[in-house]
């Protein structure tokens, strides 16, 4: 809800024009009405309409400031014939009329120009922006025909104003990490793979990675939906990198990395988060060092996400991506709350992306790791990954613990039970199969729509079609051990009663049906918790209710001046992509901190921030112009009896006949939204 | 999956490949689309937006180049708001386009003038403020920014096909404009395709620019001379039949669906000038009639090569062509294993494949139709192209996959690796399994630097390849093992799913080695007369000939391409002396027209008994290439078996490998005037210091007997030992192996 003058947005029309301000109609949309902590917002313009905040606004003059940002600021644009004259024909025609020099027939020929581009644009950009410039036309035919009549400029034609722009698109907006997909998709469809490339790292340089085991939140906001299905953004994103991998380039890095500015920072862990952050960073002029505990950099994509899913030697390239605009890397250093107090004196800002890697309990009777056979799934998942990927033994003492035969984890003949539902669960019933165990059992409470929903499609009938056995509706009551060695398990049947109340229905326990299972193994991947050892005590960290480091999620600075967190340990146990997002807005807050000591947001950030309170997508919205019933191409996968038996990755990507037909459905979906501050 | 569409365009029920576009299966069905921006041969620019049509039952326009179409789907092509929204589009084409069409080289034929024409677009409502544009002289190419309609067809070109990718679109609204790829100046081979396919005057040859208006220009359709591609063109000519000074003024090509190189584009003005001279003349029939060989080049029509064999039976004299009888032993060699005369791959089957490997050559110097072929293959199957040479090509890097290095002359060897590779599965016979199982992989893998891993990640590339083709290079024919090369190359052709080009050197070298018998070239101290060569008596259309004769583009007759096919040129320019039917004529064998030798060339060798004007010549409105024909498959005897490898010799100290820069193959394109001439020794830091010079530096090289001075030019891009030496401005034998073992001193001439 937003208090407004006057709106069109989205369809709705509020004119408060002569009403008392108590009595203004409120629009039904999170319009940006307060741009920023000092600022009030005098009018808000973009694709779906325009809403003016107060009377005072001079509308010739915001319709004229928009039609220019397509002009002056878009990238996007200049790529098509309606897009590139039609828009430089509607500023010059709006800044004719509002510098006072404008006749009626530039009013016509304004309709007939946005009509055209409306119609035959190449991307929404073109097609939107004369949206909002024909409503005001439209609703303050008025004010136009006053200043041509009169011959005069509009009423703030020749004053100061601060208009802020944001180019945006559904997909992008939904994307934690805001990539710029329809830009990449472009990149692809034009086979130049490193305008692709270079557009998805603006924001995101772990294309490799988030080309393949992202969960893309992105193709739930495709307006592509709309009409047939999404389009296959994620797999799109692996193109650009494979083809700077293959061609043995070096990296095409977006941003030329900035001459060294005195400033430094520390970062604790080199996942996702971390290796974001310190790309960015790097890339700033500042000086990275970045402390991992582990021998491995890459955090729990190398450790935990496992070969046939994410190939190190792909992850690699992401890396050393990272490494190559300059990063310090410090490995096999676990950082204590010493090394943390020192961090505060030494550097310039510290950035905490330490993770998740404590497996949280299943909270059954008799659980207690001293049992063998009870394998938290961040240390079983480590062993597996640290075999397969670096050829690193499982130590003797976890060989023991967990009765393997070997110095790897050997699971021949064992049975293996999981109790999760997420991905990190997935890994571990995928990874035990491939492991040779006998019988894998995915125990889980609720039904298999949820596990698709928490997981992937192609993840949950890939693990079917592997031979796991999921169990629904269930839950583990008791682990039956003798002598401390884990025999089986006695689990609970559940099922779904509708709420009388037509609430949520609940899982209520169905006395009697408890199973016995015999199983060798039970691996608790149910969620992960941060081990924060390593913060001092005295700083009194403030901590969220589900024990993680409490930022705003705006600037991702913790309770501590200077010291800021991103990824797992400020969210909780969630996706790369999400730890990618925070961790390059962390650290573009940390570039801005280091050298003014305020935590401050650039305009882009403020307005993307306020786009995705409104929200860019709007499934409700009818598609024109493009023809539906184009099948989104599905990649083929290794067959399932081959792959069953080794770590070869399941996905084998896009034919490039496959990636080109699937590019040519992206609609393009740029828009422009501008404030007027 | 590859079940065809049905729908209708127009009310016309049409059937649509998978894959095909509602524009491509209207063209196939001539019915009319208009598009401003739309090119056949890279992916849609989709910039115009012209070709927009309606579909029943939607609403808004559907843009046809780049939508494929559903089944049962019902398209409308035209009605009155399709033809308004594409008016407004060419009117805004219109505003602000500088009104220069009478001085424009591009008047006359420009599709902005013709589409302003179309949808009468007589007057201009629209206005906007224009910026300044600053044109730019990019060397052989000019750009005026001001003309440019920003269509995007010339950076799709130069990266999907030609594969340069060395222009971009400069975004920024109505500012946006083409500039050069991540350069402030043209780095490129100047292969001007964007000249090409540009529609408008933006993009123009700096030397063509204000000479001539397109209407006064004849047409002569031709194959292109310079290399084994044999690319169609059209010499565009003025002053035929009006003046005796006629000249070629440009070079043009169908760039709907083919394409040329610089060489082809630019280097057109070699033709000979000669009065005739019967003094000469009688000296040269003279010379021949008491020969005792005729050496001659490749840089021959089939029709010539025909007549020297004719004289070579009237004399007993012998032929000698070192270039064309390697090839022809090299392809003996192949047929004896395969049991048939030719290759089975062509430019074609590479613009197809996903999966190529490239071997024994500097192939985008070499045939830059392979190369763009592979371009296309790259961008556009996505191919895993493997490039194996002892020498990395930076033109070649956005296109190769992997690169396997292997030392110079060991060739065998890593023919040997790769079959050994491709064959591990092949239904061979026993001895031909045997060969393979008595392979000693450690010590060619040792021998020729290729590792084993190297080889099973090129076939693990290769997994989901569909069409694949090996390509063959020409260091592979002069050198000492090429015949146990050409058989191994037959054994992939025969016993896997690749198949093979042979990439003969010169522009005639595959139709001279299926014309002629040759004899090795004893170099004869007296007696020879060079055709186009060296000899004692020298008739050719070079400079410096005792009897000159008219050149490539003065003749008609056909030469065979590197895909086994017989395409005809034509006459661009008259020449005014003798050719080499007056000489045969005067040798007294009985010939009326020269082309008469097209139709009674050897049908055991492949060729069809068609008369030279019963040729076809042209590309079809759908781009089928209906020039010439392809030779017959001739069945040949099996009776060849693999040699066990020899030695792998080695190359120390500096080397120098002959291999052209861009835009030169031969003595030909080095005398024309538009071509850059670089005649420097290139090489790398590390060949620098192994051989004791620095860049820039005088040098004199010795290889062989012979001993050449050059300048010494320090190339960045390269790396290792072996230095490019050029060939263009000097004759290399080619029964040489392209790689040299050379002595290199500095040149001190104080």
């Amino acid at each position: 809800m937003a208090k407004v003058y006057f709106s069109t947005w989205n369809g709705e029309l509020i004119n408060n024009a002569g009403k008392p301000e108590e009595e203004w109609e409120e629009s039904a949309y999170n319009l940006p009405a307060t741009y920023d902590d000092h600022r009030d917002s005098k009018a808000f313009i973009g694709w779906d309409g325009v809403s003016l905040f107060n009377e005072d606004v001079d509308v010739i003059r915001l319709a004229m400031e928009y039609a220019a940002q397509y002009q002056v600021y878009s990238e996007a644009c200049g790529r098509c014939a309606p897009g590139r004259w039609g828009g430089q024909i509607l500023y010059d025609q709006l800044d004719k009329i509002a510098r006072g020099e404008g006749a009626v027939a530039d009013l016509d020929h304004l309709k007939e120009i946005g009509k055209s581009m409306q119609i035959t644009s190449k991307c929404e950009i073109g097609k939107t922006v004369p949206n909002p410039i024909l409503d005001l036309m439209t609703h303050f035919e008025d004010v136009f025909m006053d200043c041509i009549e009169n011959q005069k400029p509009s009423k703030h034609y020749n004053q100061d104003a601060s208009y802020i722009a944001k180019i945006t698109a559904p997909c992008t907006d939904a994307c934690p990490a805001h990539v710029d997909i329809p830009g990449y998709i472009e990149g692809v469809r034009d086979l130049r793979f490193d305008d692709s490339l270079e557009a998805t790292r603006q924001t995101m340089p772990l294309a490799h990675t988030c080309g393949r085991v992202c969960p893309h939140p992105c193709e739930d906001a495709c307006r592509r939906t709309n009409l047939d299905e999404p389009i296959s953004i994620m797999a799109l994103k692996r193109l650009g990198a494979d083809w700077e991998t293959d061609h043995d380039y070096n990296f095409f890095h977006p941003l030329e990395k900035k001459p060294a500015n005195g400033k430094k920072v520390a970062i604790v862990g080199a996942g996702p988060a971390g290796l974001t952050a310190a790309y960015y960073l790097a890339a700033d002029g500042v000086e990275v060092d970045c402390y991992e505990e582990l021998s491995v950099l890459g955090g729990e994509v190398t450790v935990g996400v496992p070969e046939y899913r994410m190939p190190w030697d792909k992850y690699q390239k992401d890396i050393e991506c990272v490494g190559d605009m300059g990063v310090n890397f410090i490995m096999n250093h676990k950082v204590s709350a010493d090394d943390m107090r020192r961090f505060e004196k030494e550097y310039d800002a510290t950035m905490i992306a330490s993770g998740t890697r404590l497996s949280k309990k299943v909270r059954c009777d008799n659980e207690r790791p001293e049992i063998q056979g009870y394998w938290g799934a961040i240390d079983f998942l480590d062993w597996v990954n640290l075999y397969e990927k670096f050829d690193i033994k499982t130590p003797k003492a976890t060989q023991e613990q967990q009765m393997l035969p070997g110095d790897f984890v050997d699971l021949t003949g064992k049975t293996v039970a999981c109790v999760g539902g997420g991905f990190t669960s997935m890994d571990v019933v995928r990874c035990s199969i491939r492991a040779g165990a006998k019988r894998v059992i995915m125990i889980y409470r609720r039904d298999e729509k949820t596990i698709i929903r928490n997981t992937t499609y192609e993840e949950y009938h890939e693990a079917v079609e592997e031979g796991v056995e999921f169990i629904f509706h269930s839950a583990v009551n008791t682990m039956i051990d003798e002598d401390n060695v884990l025999k089986a398990l006695d689990v609970d049947k559940f099922e779904l009663v509708p709420d009388p109340d037509g609430g949520r229905p609940q899982l209520v326990k169905i006395e009697g049906a408890t199973e016995r299972i015999e199983v060798d193994y039970l691996i608790p991947a149910v969620s992960q918790s941060a081990d924060f050892s390593h913060l001092p005590e005295e700083w009194e960290l403030e901590m969220t209710s589900w024990a993680s480091l409490k930022t705003n999620g705006k600037d991702y600075m913790t309770s501590r001046k200077g010291v800021f967190a991103a990824g797992d340990c400020e969210y909780g146990p969630m996706t790369i992509v999400n730890a990618v997002g925070q961790a390059k807005r962390g650290a573009s807050v940390m570039s801005r901190y280091v050298h003014t000591g305020e935590v401050t947001l650039t305009d882009d950030e403020i307005m993307e921030d306020h786009l995705t309170k409104l929200k860019v997508y709007d499934k409700k919205e009818k598609i024109t112009g493009w023809l539906p019933g184009l099948a989104r191409q599905q990649s083929e996968i290794v067959d399932v009896d081959i792959r069953k038996f080794n770590n070869v990755e399941v996905n084998m990507g896009f034919t490039q006949e496959e990636a080109l037909a699937e590019a040519d459905r992206c609609m393009r979906c740029y828009y422009i939204a501008m404030v007027q501050a | 999956m590859s079940k065809t569409i049905n729908f209708t365009i127009d009310g016309v029920s049409v059937e649509g490949a998978r894959g095909e576009t509602i524009l491509q299966v209207a063209r196939k069905n001539d019915i009319y689309i208009p598009t401003m921006c739309y090119i056949s041969k890279t992916t849609p620019c989709a910039s115009c937006r012209m070709c927009v049509v309606e579909a029943q039952g939607l609403d808004g326009f559907v843009l046809s180049c780049n939508t494929p179409p559903t089944e049962g789907l019902e398209i409308t092509t035209n009605s009155t708001e399709l033809e308004r929204e594409r008016t407004n589009i060419m009117k805004l084409y219109d505003v602000n386009h500088p009104l220069e069409c009478g001085v424009c080289d591009k008047s006359g034929e420009c599709d902005l003038q013709n589409k302003t024409l179309e949808f009468n677009v007589g007057q201009q409502n629209f206005a906007a403020k224009d910026i300044p544009r600053k044109i730019e002289n990019w060397g052989l190419i000019n750009y005026d920014p001001a003309l440019c309609i920003l269509c995007e067809k010339c950076v799709h070109v130069c990266n999907e096909v030609i594969g340069d990718d060395a222009i971009d679109v400069k975004f920024g609204g109505y500012s946006s404009t083409i500039i050069p790829k991540n350069n402030d100046k043209l780095d490129c081979t100047y292969c001007g395709e964007c000249i090409a396919v540009c529609p408008v005057g933006a993009l123009i040859s700096s030397d063509f620019q204000y000479t001539a208006n397109a209407w006064e220009l004849s047409r002569v359709p031709a194959t292109c001379a310079h290399c084994s591609a044999g690319c169609s063109l059209e010499y565009e000519v003025k002053g035929v039949g009006i003046s005796r000074d006629a000249s070629i003024y440009r070079v043009k090509n169908n760039f709907e669906y083919t394409n040329l190189c610089g060489a082809g584009r630019f280097g057109f003005d070699f033709d000979n000038k000669a009065e005739k001279n019967p003094a000469d003349f009688h000296k040269a029939v003279e010379a021949i009639s008491s020969a005792k060989a005729i050496r001659f080049s490749s840089m021959i029509t089939n029709e010539e090569a025909y007549m020297l064999g004719e004289l070579k039976s009237k004399f007993g004299l012998k032929l000698f062509n070192e270039d064309a009888r390697l090839y022809a032993e090299f392809m003996k060699a192949y047929s004896s294993v395969s049991g048939k005369k030719h290759h089975s791959g062509s430019q074609d089957a590479i613009r197809q494949a996903d999966a190529v490997i490239v071997i024994g050559g500097r192939i985008a110097t070499d045939n830059p139709g392979v190369r763009y072929a592979l371009t296309t293959a790259s961008r556009h199957n996505g191919a895993k192209i493997v490039y194996a040479h002892p020498i990395e090509d930076a033109l070649m890097k956005n296109t190769i996959t992997q690169f396997l290095k292997y030392e110079a002359a060991s060739e065998e060897g890593v023919m040997a690796l790769l079959a050994n590779a491709i064959l591990k599965d092949a239904d061979l016979s026993d001895e031909e399994r045997a060969f393979f199982n008595d392979l000693d992989l450690g010590y060619l893998c040792a021998e020729s630097n290729i590792g084993e891993e190297e080889i099973a990640l090129m076939m693990q590339s290769f997994t989901r390849a569909k069409n694949r083709v090996l390509v063959v290079g020409s260091d592979m024919m002069a050198h000492s093992r090429a015949k146990n090369i050409a058989k191994l190359c037959a054994m992939i052709e025969k016993y896997s799913e690749f198949s093979l080009v042979v990439v003969p050197s010169q522009v005639n070298t595959l139709g001279v080695s299926l014309i002629n018998e040759l004899d090795i070239d004893e170099e004869l101290a007296d007696n020879v007369v060079g055709y186009n060569a060296s000899g004692n008596f020298v008739i050719s259309s070079l400079e410096f000939a005792n009897l000159a004769i008219p050149s490539l583009n003065q003749q008609e007759g056909t030469f065979v391409n590197i895909d086994n096919k017989v395409l005809p040129t034509n006459v661009a320019l008259a020449f005014d002396g003798y050719t080499l039917l007056d000489i045969v004529q005067a040798c007294g064998v009985k010939r009326e027209n020269t082309i008469d030798c097209t139709k009674v060339l050897d049908t055991k060798a492949g060729f069809k008994a068609v008369a030279f004007d019963d040729l076809e010549n042209f590309l079809s409105a759908h781009g089928d290439d209906n020039r010439g024909y392809i030779l017959d498959e001739v069945a040949c005897e099996m009776n060849g078996t693999l040699d066990s490898i020899d030695d792998l010799a080695e190359f120390n100290g500096p080397v120098i490998y002959h291999s052209n820069p861009v835009l030169q193959f031969n003595a030909y394109t080095n005398t024309t005037s538009q071509l850059e001439r670089d005649t420097s020794l290139r090489g790398s830091a590390q060949f620098a210091s192994i051989a004791k010079i620095s860049d820039g530096e005088k040098i004199e090289i010795s290889f062989g007997s012979r001993t050449i001075v050059r300048e010494f030019k320090l190339d960045e891009e390269l790396k290792g030992t072996i230095a490019l030496n050029p060939t263009f401005d000097i004759a290399v034998d080619s029964s040489r192996y392209r790689f040299e073992k050379s002595k290199i001193m500095r040149v001190t001439n104080e």
